[in-house]
């Protein structure tokens, strides 16, 4: 053993993992049943009364919910970071922070897969059989006033919760992981022209038509996960071969010189 | 000299792998999905899409993207040469779930109308060429054709039984277009019946091959694109501010 090696095991908190995870996933689950009994049922008619009362206060009450509940949370992961404190932090507890973040990570992940394509299909299934008669249907509720919220709000804390617990990423903003997060954030606005279009010129409902590109560009964004991916590697392989100097904060070397790459041949 | 990783140290890597690589799978369902719904979409839905003209040429060029972008990632930064195969694998799982979940049990499809393609053999192509070769060059110009030129070849032990032909009230039709008719929907295939009378006809039994081919032709071009696109995004960039 050397003397830079990790003398204490680090290891992941499997139980918050697993609680997380299974929460998230009741939820959605839970919404998916509901949308098949209601959808048929009492879905049909925007309106009729019986949707007012089983979609749209579904509908009020959770955007309310979620955008006091996030706001609250990111507000809480603001106020409670720990600012220059966070550079102190020894090698052992900076890793097990990773680790942590890579599980939060999953859960964004899991969110993006649920949005994106179970509940985006759903929608896809649903116009194949239904007319819409306004923005409003027992698809487009659960997809884009749940779950792309949950997403995004998803996305947001991860980046908080990064750019404030992380030594590595104080001072500075990872583009990466900004774009990871920025691109599933437009999309809420991309609705607003997805609708529009709908509404004015183009009624028919093929998924693979010209009017969701702007969902596909901004769907891409995720592809910088891989540069994010890159940064957080690197500084773990830092941290076990015990470098754990912060240089950005040094101002020793420019904010992008080459030894911030992660070079697989040059590491192996 | 090179140090050995203490037991600590393996432990650790072990659980970022079992971290990561869900992270990464689940993200490709959800990314490649949503992106093959809305540039492919119907033409993988439904089995009376699935034409000999356009399905074979638009899905190839769809989906070489994220084999290209994250094949990219994972084969320069992290020598796994599995870019092609877990994306792809990613996709088939989630459009699987999908069309159980929503398209038969929600809106009540039969689920041989709407069975998704079969894609993973081209994923492993790519991939394979990419480990043999350890070039992108030659993996585009290899890999990258077949990858387009196979795609249906590759489904049609699946798509064969629903081109048989049917005589409905005095009409002949495939099984699929019967489908089609008894399970009407907001966006039934018309365009297919239309290219189908045009001149495009003449070729008669050389359509698919000729689709295959430019198909192929296609694909080498965009996956250069692509792995460009890649080198792009897996750049590891700082910033100081966002605005």
């Amino acid at each position: 053993m050397t003397e830079m090696s990790m003398e204490k095991a680090v290891v992941a908190p499997w139980k918050l993992f697993a609680t997380v995870l299974g929460v998230v996933g009741c939820i959605f689950l839970l919404y998916r049943w509901y949308q098949h009994e209601m959808a048929f049922s009492v879905g049909l008619d925007y309106f009729e009364p019986e949707f007012q009362t089983y979609w749209m206060n579904l509908m009020y009450t959770q955007l309310t919910i979620l955008t006091i509940g996030g706001a609250a949370f990111m507000g809480w992961l603001w106020f409670t970071r720990e600012k220059e404190a966070v550079l102190e932090i020894s090698r052992e507890e900076e890793v097990s922070r990773y680790l942590k973040f890579l599980g939060l990570l999953s859960v964004f992940s899991l969110l993006v897969w649920l949005s994106t394509s179970l509940y985006a299909e759903a929608d896809a299934a649903w116009h194949q059989v239904t007319v819409r008669d306004t923005d409003f249907t027992p698809t487009h509720i659960p997809l884009f006033y749940f779950a792309l919220p949950c997403m995004i709000i998803a996305g947001c804390s991860l980046f908080v919760w990064g750019h404030t617990r992380l030594p590595d990423l104080y001072g500075r903003i990872s583009l990466p992981f900004a774009m990871t997060v920025g691109g599933p954030i437009l999309i809420m606005p991309n609705v607003g022209f997805n609708e529009w279009g709908h509404t004015f010129f183009y009624a028919e409902e093929l998924f693979a038509a010209p009017i969701h590109w702007g969902f596909v560009l901004l769907g891409w964004s995720i592809f910088f996960v891989g540069g994010f991916l890159m940064q957080i590697i690197k500084r773990i392989h830092d941290l076990v071969d015990g470098n754990t100097e912060l240089q950005h904060m040094n101002n020793v070397e420019p904010l992008n010189a080459p030894s911030y790459g992660y070079d697989v041949k040059k590491a192996s | 000299m090179e140090r050995i990783s203490t037991v600590n140290e393996r432990k650790l890597f072990l659980t970022l792998d079992i971290l990561l690589i869900p992270v990464l799978v689940i993200l490709f369902m959800g990314v490649f999905s949503f992106h093959f719904a809305l540039t492919v979409g119907d033409w993988d839905y439904w089995i009376d899409w699935r034409d000999r003209r356009w399905w074979p040429l638009v899905t190839p060029l769809s989906l070489i993207v994220l084999p290209g972008v994250f094949g990219y990632l994972l084969w320069d930064k992290l020598r796994w040469p599995l870019g092609g195969t877990i994306t792809i694998l990613g996709l088939s799982s989630a459009a699987w779930v999908s069309r159980v979940w929503n398209f038969e049990i929600f809106a009540g499809f039969p689920l041989n109308m709407v069975t998704p393609s079969t894609y993973v053999g081209l994923g492993l192509m790519l991939d394979a060429t990419l480990v043999i070769t350890k070039s992108f060059m030659v993996t585009g110009l290899f890999g990258g054709f077949l990858f387009g030129f196979l795609i249906y070849p590759l489904n049609w032990p699946i798509i064969a039984p629903y081109h048989l032909p049917i005589e409905m009230d005095g009409t002949l039709m495939t099984v699929a277009d019967v489908m089609g008719y008894e399970y009407i929907r907001t966006a039934i295939p018309e365009y297919v019946r239309i290219i189908e009378s045009s001149t495009l006809r003449t070729f008669g039994e050389a359509v698919v091959p000729l689709t295959a081919v430019f198909a192929g032709f296609l694909t080498v071009l965009t996956y250069y694109l692509w792995v460009w696109v890649g080198y792009l995004t897996s750049k590891p960039t700082w910033i100081k501010k966002i605005v």
